[in-house]
């Protein structure tokens, strides 16, 4: 039964976007991203991370989609034009070079996690006999916490600078020229 | 050889060699100055001056022979030296005292012309050539005073040379010479290789070293005849003679009267010993057939120089005839009576042109001033002309009291004795010359009637308008002087006696016959008696009118165009030359140039081979190095998109790569 | 039974589709997209790897600064794009290609 909702939603993950990288309308594509983003959030679920979960649906989908929309949204009649208007259809030709290359890493990919299940690096074994994995029933929220303050309190504080020196470049990039 | 010690004698024989030398050098110098002739003459005045002082030390004592060493080939030296004895010092004598009165004449002759510096010049070269020609003590020495001479000639002889005519005439001139001059290279060449020396004194000495086989020695003597003939106008190179009177008229009176024609007879008469008999035989008869043609060629000439210049030609072939017989003092005795009544003739023939060419610009008539039909009656203009050339007409023809009579019967009479001792065919040289005589007489008093006696022949002198003059005394002076020259006081006291005349008791050979005395009677007498008839003669034809022989004959027609030698000569001779020359420049232009342009040609395909391999191999090499830099260059630039994207996609290939490689290998 | 295996073969595919829309898409916000997809496989791959690790929660932890990062990117990447398109008046990346020699 977990195996077909996990199942499920990876199917709905990669096939949204196998769809969204062939699809020309990018209205259409920013959507299909919001149902991936979504799907990923599930399968975080899967993998015993519920708090990253929520924490994308919030940040990801409810910020950066959302940005990402407003801003498709409320740029100039022309820009819109231009983004509608495509040479392909859906569905299109892919260029040959980069899906030689994408399959290229998927094939690799795909050998090397079938080659992990085999050889399982010793720190994951050595965690399973010590029973230090997390299990479904560990309050992750209060463990990222006490983390967060603890452990990573550097990369926390680092991330939020950057965060902010981010938003203010993109500010100061998108601001208003005075034509004189 | 006397030694080296220099005594006053020769000194003044070399000074007398070397002041017209001097002369030559400062006209030279002075250029466009030298216009009055003053270095000339000054310079002529005392080489006869040195002349005669040589000649009284050396005549009659004993000769003075000197030689320096010049130059050594090998083992053969070559000397330069001085031989003064009677034939040389009477000669310098002879070029100095008749050279002297033409320079002072060509002060009032060649008044005015614009190249008379020049003038001047070549008239001091050709004195001091002459000059150094008669002392010459070798025969090496003697030929280069020979081409001098030649030379200076052909500069006097085209002294007008924008005259097309005179141009044409000094290279006749010039190159007959060479012609004879050839001759007397390879006698003195045939007499060195065989006596070994070129000294004249040792040549014609007692005793003389022959290595000669047989005929060399007849081929010896005929070259130097050659020479005498060309330089002496015998038949047939007498061509040049006539032609050169294109130069000025004091020019033809010294050079080709007097003295350069006599140098050949001059040369005979030096190096005499060494011809043999056959030789001796070959001058005369050349001599005999000279004077007869050249006397036939004078009867109907018009041009009054050219009258002169046959007749100079014909009293050279009786020279010639005197040293053919062996009595060659008497050639030089003849040679010296010659110089004088024939310069003077010439003189007189001058001053008589330029009277009528005055006359002719004047009154602007078209005339020849030289044409004697254009003259006529001039004896009543020009008293003193008339009666110098009388006497020396009157030499020439050798009537009694003139120097000539002494020398030409002199000659005449040693030929019949001669004839006689010979016997047989030799008499025809003789009667020939008795022949001549009588034909001299006709030409010279045909001229001198045409001339001085008769009516006017121009406008403006027969009815009166106007008068000819005498020359002035720049002119007259010298022709009085050689007149009395002419006269035989000059050279004897005893007017009609050949015995007494101290030239040929100075020179003497010995005769191998005996004398005749009849002859020495009958000659003279007759040959006055001729002279008279023909004087008679030519006083009724040309003065009175009455023509007796008709004037368009063959005969005629012959003598008037010189036997017709010149276009004989230029359709033969220089034909010739020039159908060789044309061969040799076809030959040059196709088979020489041929080579070099078959050469070049090659050259040339060469080099379009190596171009090729250049531009094609080498230059093929280089591009191609070229063309694979730009092409990989090319491809290797497409990697330079600018696409953010292709930069993505190289950069994910080379990260699979490394993968797959680590994957592979790896497992 | 799901293994940390399917985890990596789904992490795997959304990284080569997000590889793929990269490389080959002619719109920069699809390439923008292709990018987040990247960084959400990447993530996959955090957090299934963290449920072994349970001491530090360094997975988790680290996913959630990548979804940090992954947000200032997009700001940063939108902003450099609309003044692009100010510049050269389309957003196809084929077009803008002066980043060569």
């Amino acid at each position: 039964m977990q195996a077909l909702v996990f199942y499920a939603f990876a199917a709905i993950a990669i096939g949204s976007a196998v769809i969204l990288v062939s699809m020309q309308n990018l209205a259409r594509a920013l959507f299909l991203f919001f149902i991936v983003l979504f799907s990923v959030a599930g399968l975080y679920v899967f993998a015993l991370a519920d708090f990253v979960a929520i924490a994308q649906i919030l940040i990801y989908v409810g910020g950066v989609l959302v940005l990402m929309l407003f801003a498709f949204m409320l740029s100039n009649k022309t820009l819109l034009d231009q983004l509608q208007t495509g040479t392909a259809h859906f569905f299109a030709l892919p260029v040959w070079q980069a899906l030689l290359i994408s399959c290229g890493f998927l094939t690799i990919l795909v050998y090397a996690s079938v080659h992990l299940g085999s050889h399982q690096p010793t720190w994951i074994t050595t965690a399973e006999t010590a029973g230090s994995t997390i299990a479904p029933a560990d309050s992750t929220i209060q463990h990222i916490g006490i983390q967060l303050m603890t452990r990573y309190l550097l990369p926390f504080e680092v991330i939020s600078v950057l965060l902010m020196m981010a938003l203010i470049g993109a500010a100061h990039l998108t601001r208003k020229e005075d034509r004189t | 050889m006397t030694p080296l010690t220099p005594t006053y004698t020769l000194l003044a024989a070399l000074a007398t060699v070397l002041l017209p030398l001097i002369g030559f050098l400062l006209s030279a110098l002075a250029g466009k100055k030298a216009k009055s002739g003053a270095i000339g003459i000054s310079t002529i005045a005392l080489t006869v001056v040195t002349a005669a002082y040589t000649f009284a030390q050396v005549w009659d004592s004993e000769p003075i022979h000197v030689q320096w060493q010049w130059f050594t080939i090998g083992e053969q030296t070559f000397h330069v030296g001085v031989l003064l004895d009677n034939i040389s010092v009477f000669m310098l004598l002879l070029v100095a005292v008749v050279a002297l009165p033409v320079h002072i004449y060509s002060v009032a002759y060649m008044k005015g012309d614009l190249g008379i510096h020049r003038y001047w010049t070549y008239l001091g070269l050709f004195c001091a050539a002459m000059l150094g020609l008669v002392i010459a003590d070798n025969l090496l020495l003697m030929y280069i005073c020979w081409e001098l001479v030649g030379f200076a000639s052909y500069l006097l002889i085209g002294f007008w040379f924008t005259k097309d005519a005179a141009a044409q005439a000094n290279k006749r001139a010039f190159i007959i010479n060479r012609i004879g001059d050839i001759g007397f290279l390879i006698g003195f060449a045939i007499l060195y290789s065989g006596f070994g020396t070129l000294d004249i004194s040792t040549l014609v000495g007692p005793v003389v070293q022959n290595d000669l086989p047989p005929g060399w020695l007849t081929a010896a003597g005929l070259a130097f005849f050659l020479g005498a003939m060309a330089k002496s106008a015998q038949f047939p190179l007498h061509v040049w003679l006539p032609a050169a009177m294109e130069g000025p008229t004091s020019v033809s009176s010294l050079i080709h009267a007097a003295t350069m024609v006599a140098a050949g007879v001059y040369l005979l008469a030096r190096i005499f010993p060494v011809f043999d008999d056959t030789v001796l035989l070959v001058i005369a008869s050349t001599g005999t057939v000279t004077a007869l043609v050249a006397a036939y060629f004078a009867l109907t000439q018009f041009d009054i120089k050219k009258i002169l210049a046959f007749s100079t030609v014909s009293q050279l072939g009786f020279m010639m005839v005197g040293i053919g017989i062996g009595m060659y003092p008497i050639a030089l005795f003849h040679l010296a009576t010659h110089a004088f009544f024939k310069c003077l003739l010439f003189l007189c023939a001058g001053a008589v042109i330029h009277e009528m060419k005055h006359l002719a610009d004047k009154h602007r008539l078209g005339i020849d001033p030289q044409d004697i039909r254009n003259m006529g009656g001039l004896g009543r203009h020009m008293p003193i002309t008339f009666v110098t050339m009388g006497i020396a007409s009157l030499a020439l023809v050798g009537f009694p009291l003139t120097s000539g009579y002494l020398s030409k019967d002199a000659l005449l009479v040693h030929a019949f004795e001669w004839a006689a001792w010979q016997q047989g065919a030799a008499h025809i040289i003789p009667y020939v010359l008795s022949f001549v005589s009588i034909l001299t007489s006709f030409y010279i008093f045909r001229l001198l009637t045409k001339v001085f006696l008769g009516s006017a022949a121009v406008e403006p002198l027969a009815n009166g308008q106007t008068k000819l003059h005498d020359p002035s005394t720049w002119m007259a002076g010298p022709m009085l002087f050689l007149a009395v020259c002419s006269l035989f006081p000059l050279f004897s006291f005893h007017p009609l006696n050949d015995g007494h005349v101290w030239l040929l008791q100075g020179i003497g050979v010995s005769k191998p016959w005996t004398s005749l005395p009849l002859l020495h009677l009958a000659i003279p007498i007759g040959s006055a008696f001729a002279t008279l008839v023909v004087a008679a003669m030519t006083w009724r034809w040309y003065v009175k009118g009455t023509y007796a022989l008709k004037t368009e004959g063959p005969l005629y027609r012959l003598s008037f165009h010189q036997g017709y030698l010149d276009g004989l000569y230029d359709r033969v001779v220089v034909g010739a030359v020039l159908w060789v020359s044309r061969a040799l420049r076809w030959l040059d232009a196709h088979v020489v140039d041929g080579l070099v342009h078959g050469f070049a040609a090659l050259g040339r395909s060469l080099a379009a081979v190596v171009a090729w391999i250049d531009r094609r191999i080498v230059d093929g090499l280089v591009r191609f190095v070229g063309k694979l830099a730009w092409g990989l260059g090319n491809v290797i630039r497409r990697t330079q998109t600018g696409r953010l994207q292709g930069y993505f996609g190289s950069l994910f290939l080379l990260i699979l790569a490394i993968l797959l490689y680590h994957i592979i290998v790896q497992a | 039974m799901i293994t940390l295996t399917h985890f990596l073969v789904v992490s795997a595919c959304l990284f080569s589709i997000g590889l793929y829309a990269v490389m080959a898409r002619r719109n920069a916000i699809i390439v923008l997209v292709g990018i987040e997809l990247i960084i959400n496989a990447a993530m996959l791959n955090l957090v299934a790897f963290g449920r072994y690790d349970a001491e530090r929660y360094g997975g988790q932890a680290f996913a959630l600064f990548a979804i940090v990062l992954a947000a200032a990117g997009v700001a940063v990447a939108l902003a450099i794009i609309l003044n692009v398109y100010k510049h050269y008046k389309t957003i196809n990346p084929e077009d803008i290609n002066q980043l060569k020699d």
